[in-house]
């Protein structure tokens, strides 16, 4: 993750804001989709159609409702749970692990027993709880960010994250 | 369940914390567990395949052509069904205001108060029959008489001198008498009173009138008025009444009938009477023989002779009141006329300025109008489209719902 973006100039005047907004947030956002939907085909559509989506819509975009990564994160939200309406069932979070987020042999072997712990109890989580641990630590959105893309307000926003986190955290130390 | 929002001092230090090791900053030493969770979390984030990866970067140097979505024809009619559903309910709408409006005037058809002033005029036996430019009926329809009543109008609009063909009314078969009454209402240009206070006795004269008596003056702040106390022979009194009609702008019209017939034909009656009394009583004292009968029929002939001479002057009062019309007319000279606001006047900087703030305040009036319609169809297009924003995005959100 690259941290989060501030674009002072607004998207509507400038097409390299919004390339500069791609850049940055592309591969977040693949992750949140990817997590969100948990299959890499529907991931890269709706990654690909949030983007087309923006890019479309890009002069709407106003500076004074939020930043442009928490507009683009809604985009893609919406798009997601339309994909997920449309399949009529909610994910698993980890139904096909690529083979590359495989620990590697060489990692260390608490390392790797940490994050089999760590992904399997983010499979755990509902749907909801999965969703706010994906905009979070995938897609880095502030609290307002986050209150922006759910539709709530800040303090509820980060009363619902400490909490997906807070389920994070016993399910990462329940017994196995 | 609504759950509680607000968090504790502790839960707000882990948040910071989290926000914290997400942006790769340190954290407390007792929330370093926190720490290593978001690095285990993140480590295992999705990735895009390189081919992907490929294909995004290449949509996006081409300006994301617009290629993945294709909206389905079942959502597009699903639209289009809101147009006319729209338009129904915009209409009712509009349709409601409109009965709502118009549910509280309850004069709406009745009757019109269009000027006829040379309108037949009626006259119902020995009643008058009054007619005003402003009460006068628009259609036969509305309120309009009984068959009978109707042929008793039609009676009664048989012309001066000649005989009612019904007879009904009157069992005399002498012509019939009618009092007519007008009165008529004028206004004109302050400054053209004078002048029209001349063509009106010019006029009376035209049509062999005469004018009974007059009076020209200042009346009110409003301006200078005149009026008239004229006699018109009534057989020529339509004419007249067109032609004084013509000397201004018609304020009132009233005309009054009134049938004397029945009186006329009674002191008719009378006088015959006493006329052929009086010839008696002439006869009679040409063959008188004596003194005492002389005295006496001479005494019965002066009181017959005085008779006959007060019903021959009520006879001519009555004819005469048949004979010529009384019009009793009123002319105001109205101020802001003279100024030139009449049809006769110059136009004015200050006709423009008042024509503007007219057409300004009709201008307002629409728009008020306007906004009276429009503003509850925008509320409720807005209340619409609130709802169907909520209903969406609930239909979203319960995709994340357990199935």
């Amino acid at each position: 993750m690259s941290g989060v973006l501030t674009i002072d100039e607004p998207l509507n005047t400038s097409t390299e804001s919004f390339d500069a907004l791609y850049r940055d947030s592309a591969r977040d956002l693949y992750a949140y989709v990817r997590t969100l939907l948990g299959d890499d085909a529907s991931a890269e559509d709706v990654t690909a159609l949030a983007f087309e989506r923006a890019y479309r819509r890009r002069e709407s975009f106003d500076e004074r409702r939020g930043s442009s990564r928490g507009w683009l994160f809604a985009i893609a939200r919406n798009a997601a749970l339309d994909e997920l309406r449309r399949r009529n069932r909610t994910a698993p979070l980890v139904g096909e692990l690529p083979d590359e987020l495989a620990p590697a042999p060489e990692e260390e072997a608490d390392v790797a027993l940490r994050r089999s712990t760590v992904r399997a109890a983010l499979a755990a989580l509902g749907a909801r709880d999965r969703e706010l641990i994906a905009l979070k630590f995938h897609g880095g959105l502030t609290n307002v960010e986050l209150a922006a893309v759910l539709g709530c307000s800040e303090t509820n926003a980060g009363t619902r994250v400490h909490r997906a986190v807070t389920k994070l955290r016993k399910a990462c130390h329940a017994p196995a | 369940m609504r759950q509680r929002d607000c968090l504790s001092p502790e839960e707000h230090r882990e948040l910071e914390a989290l926000d914290r090791a997400l942006a790769g900053e340190p954290v407390d030493d007792d929330l370093r567990e926190l720490q290593r969770l978001v690095l285990d979390v993140r480590a295992d984030a999705p990735r895009m395949s390189p081919g992907f990866a490929a294909r995004l970067e290449y949509q996006a140097a081409e300006g994301f052509p617009a290629s993945q979505e294709r909206r389905s024809p079942a959502r597009r009619r699903r639209r289009w069904v809101l147009v006319p559903a729209a338009g129904v309910l915009a209409a009712a709408l509009a349709a409601l205001v409109v009965v709502l409006g118009s549910g509280g005037s309850g004069d709406v058809g009745s009757g019109g108060a269009g000027q006829a002033p040379d309108g037949p005029v009626a006259a119902s036996g020995d009643s008058a029959t009054r007619e005003s430019t402003a009460e006068r009926p628009a259609a036969p329809s509305a309120g309009a008489p009984p068959l009978e009543d109707q042929a008793r109008v039609d009676r009664a609009l048989v012309p001066l001198g000649v005989p009612n063909p019904g007879g009904t009314i009157s069992p005399s078969t002498s012509p019939r008498r009618v009092q007519r009454t007008v009165s008529l209402a004028l206004s004109v240009p302050g400054d053209e009173l004078q002048s029209t206070a001349d063509d009106v006795v010019g006029t009376v004269d035209r049509f062999g009138g005469i004018v009974a008596s007059s009076s020209i003056g200042a009346d009110d702040a409003s301006g200078a008025s005149a009026s008239f106390d004229l006699r018109i022979p009534t057989e020529r009194l339509d004419g007249a009444l067109a032609a004084l009609s013509k000397l201004g702008h018609v304020a009132e019209r009233r005309q009054d009938l009134v049938d004397i017939t029945g009186s006329f034909d009674s002191v008719s009656d009378r006088l015959s009477d006493a006329r052929a009394e009086r010839k008696g009583l002439q006869r009679a004292l040409g063959r008188a023989t004596s003194k005492a009968q002389v005295d006496s029929l001479k005494a019965r002939l002066r009181s017959a002779t005085s008779r006959v001479s007060r019903l021959k002057g009520d006879l001519g009062s009555l004819r005469r009141r048949a004979d010529l019309a009384t019009v009793s007319l009123a002319i105001r000279g109205d101020a802001d006329e003279a100024d030139g606001g009449g049809s006769g006047g110059s136009w004015s900087p200050g006709d423009a300025a008042g024509d503007a703030l007219r057409l300004l305040e009709v201008f307002a009036g629409v728009a008020l109008i306007a906004l009276a319609v429009l503003a509850p169809l925008a509320l409720l297009g807005a209340l619409v489209a609130l709802g169907l924003r909520a209903t969406r995005r609930r239909r979203r959100e319960s995709a994340l719902d357990p199935a």
